[in-house]
């Protein structure tokens, strides 16, 4: 099983209503890699993770996980399967406490018999989570807010994390601290897929990128590769 | 109105505004949870009365048997008129209204049903306990004590599902968020099921408390359905603590204000204090100022 990735999509298609957004969408995520989807804003690199998870339905082509088809399990399941994600914009539960949301992160009942230790586990990556156990998530700044949704997403002991702009309005400092996280939870073994705009910032942490550019993906490679390609500079620049 | 007066009233209004905060909170915690206005909430009242007054007065169940049959019946006819109509409505285009309409026929077929079966004649339940007691120069009803103690046990008992159980945070958790919640594996539709239940029951309870007291008939849900609206507009749309504090201000402030005038302008009351939140806080007395 070890040259089987981790996740493979084939020809995704996905419309919303008559709007098609993406088109024959390709990609691979290896075990225990990185992978960024680039792109600039409307080019449908948030529905690309969305379709993984189910939240955007794919009209056709195929997501696999393991080997196994998971295009039409419904997006409540994913986490038994061993796959969860970081909405975009943190979308925590704003009006429970942190405890309480980072539990919920193991609600399905395939995980939270190993809730405690999970918990142990993301306490030691996040520290501020003990520390703030009892504060309302709304009203932690944006950089605390992604730590907990971050926290949230691996109580499910996930293979593989999907984390849809994890940097986005965040501060540099806090940016730097989520990338060491991200490159830390890999090191445990996790496999990640995460979209971001800023192609430098993507490259310090993935392995291997996609560019996406009006919901296809035009260009795909290491990091080296992309950096030095004129098609980043054509879609980014317009030159 | 003396002073011994004032404190019956507000005695008197805090008895029957629990009753409103059960229904309100029905209202409340559908509206919270899945963004839908129940047309047919006063039906759940409606039916869960009769199943109390066919078991209790027509089969001649005892009444402590006979209410929570009737508690659970309403849950199940929930959850079964959810799937059965709001199920396939939710997160389709339209929804929002489709909902609402949807609702208010459901609430309409209902109403004709309970016709059809039950006849238009206004049935009664008899008091499930007798006797007074008195405090100082108060007299209070045993009847009027059991309300207000049910209505506390259920407010205590919802605020600990809310708060304190796995059903409870998924429901809260939805309620917020429904992607987040299904991404970490909480299917939305099985709690909107549970969630029409559940103020089903609420609705039931209130019908079981207030059956010897206002009769039961294919209609009686509609004025309830109005009391449970001022009720959540006061707290705040789709608040479950704004729909107790909601009700139990609504029923005493009608209360005091039936003494000071009559027993006509018991409605005009309600809804004037009713327009005047929406006018003022729309966003109700006790829920937040959106963003």
């Amino acid at each position: 099983m070890a040259d089987t990735p981790i996740l493979t999509i084939e020809g995704l298609n996905v419309l919303y209503g008559d709007y098609q957004v993406l088109w024959d969408v390709s990609m691979q995520v290896g075990q225990g890699e990185v992978v960024a989807v680039l792109g600039p804003n409307g080019s449908g690199k948030s529905t690309v993770l969305k379709a993984i998870m189910g939240l955007a339905p794919a009209k056709s082509g195929k997501v696999m996980f393991e080997g196994r088809d998971i295009t039409r399990v419904p997006t409540h399941e994913m986490v038994s399967l061993g796959i969860s994600m970081v909405l975009e914009r943190r979308r925590l539960f704003s009006a429970m406490t942190v405890r309480e949301n980072v539990l919920l992160g193991a609600y399905h009942h395939s995980v939270s018999k190993d809730a405690r230790r999970q918990l142990e586990w993301v306490e030691s990556l996040f520290p501020i989570l003990a520390e703030r156990r009892d504060q309302v998530a709304g009203k932690m700044s944006g950089g605390e807010q992604q730590m907990v949704a971050i926290a949230r997403s691996l109580m499910s002991k996930p293979r593989l994390l999907l984390m849809d702009e994890p940097y986005l309005g965040l501060a540099p400092r806090i940016v730097k601290q989520i990338g060491e996280i991200i490159t830390r939870i890999n090191q445990d073994g996790i496999a990640v897929i995460f979209n971001e705009q800023n192609v430098q910032l993507s490259f310090g942490l993935s392995n291997h990128g996609y560019l996406l550019e009006g919901g296809r993906v035009v260009l795909s490679g290491t990091g080296d590769e992309m950096i030095h390609s004129d098609v980043i500079r054509r879609v980014y620049l317009g030159v | 109105m003396t002073f011994s007066l004032l404190i019956e009233q507000i005695i008197n209004g805090l008895i029957i505004g629990s009753m409103y905060a059960l229904i309100g909170s029905g209202l409340a915690l559908v509206y919270g949870t899945m963004r839908v206005l129940n047309l047919a909430h006063g039906e759940f009242y409606m039916l869960g009365g009769y199943f109390v007054f066919f078991l209790a007065v027509t089969y001649g169940v005892p009444s402590y048997l006979a209410i929570p049959v009737a508690i659970v019946a309403t849950f199940i006819l929930g959850m079964l008129i959810q799937r059965l109509t709001i199920h396939y409505l939710m997160g389709k285009e339209g929804w929002q209204f489709s909902t609402i309409a949807a609702t208010l026929g459901l609430s309409i077929f209902l109403q004709n049903a309970a016709l059809l079966m039950f006849g238009e004649q206004f049935e009664s339940v008899p008091y499930y306990l007798n006797g007074v007691i008195e405090i100082g120069s108060i007299r209070l009803p045993l009847q009027r004590l059991l309300i207000f103690v049910v209505a506390i046990v259920t407010i205590g008992a919802m605020t600990f599902i809310l708060k304190k159980t796995r059903l409870g945070w998924a429901i809260r958790a939805t309620a917020q968020d429904r992607d987040a919640a299904a991404v970490v594996g909480i299917p939305a539709e099985r709690i909107y099921l549970i969630t029409f239940g559940l103020a089903g029951a609420l609705g039931a309870i209130a019908a079981a408390m207030l059956a010897p007291i206002y009769a039961i008939n294919p209609w009686s849900g509609l004025p309830i359905l109005l009391k449970g609206f001022v009720v959540v507009i006061l707290g705040g749309l789709g608040s479950f603590p704004g729909a107790i504090a909601g009700g139990l201000l609504l029923g005493v402030v009608e209360a005091i204000g039936v003494q000071l005038t009559s027993s006509e302008w018991r409605d005009v009351i309600g809804f004037a204090m009713m327009i005047g939140v929406i006018w003022w806080r729309p966003w109700g007395l006790f829920g937040k100022k959106p963003t």
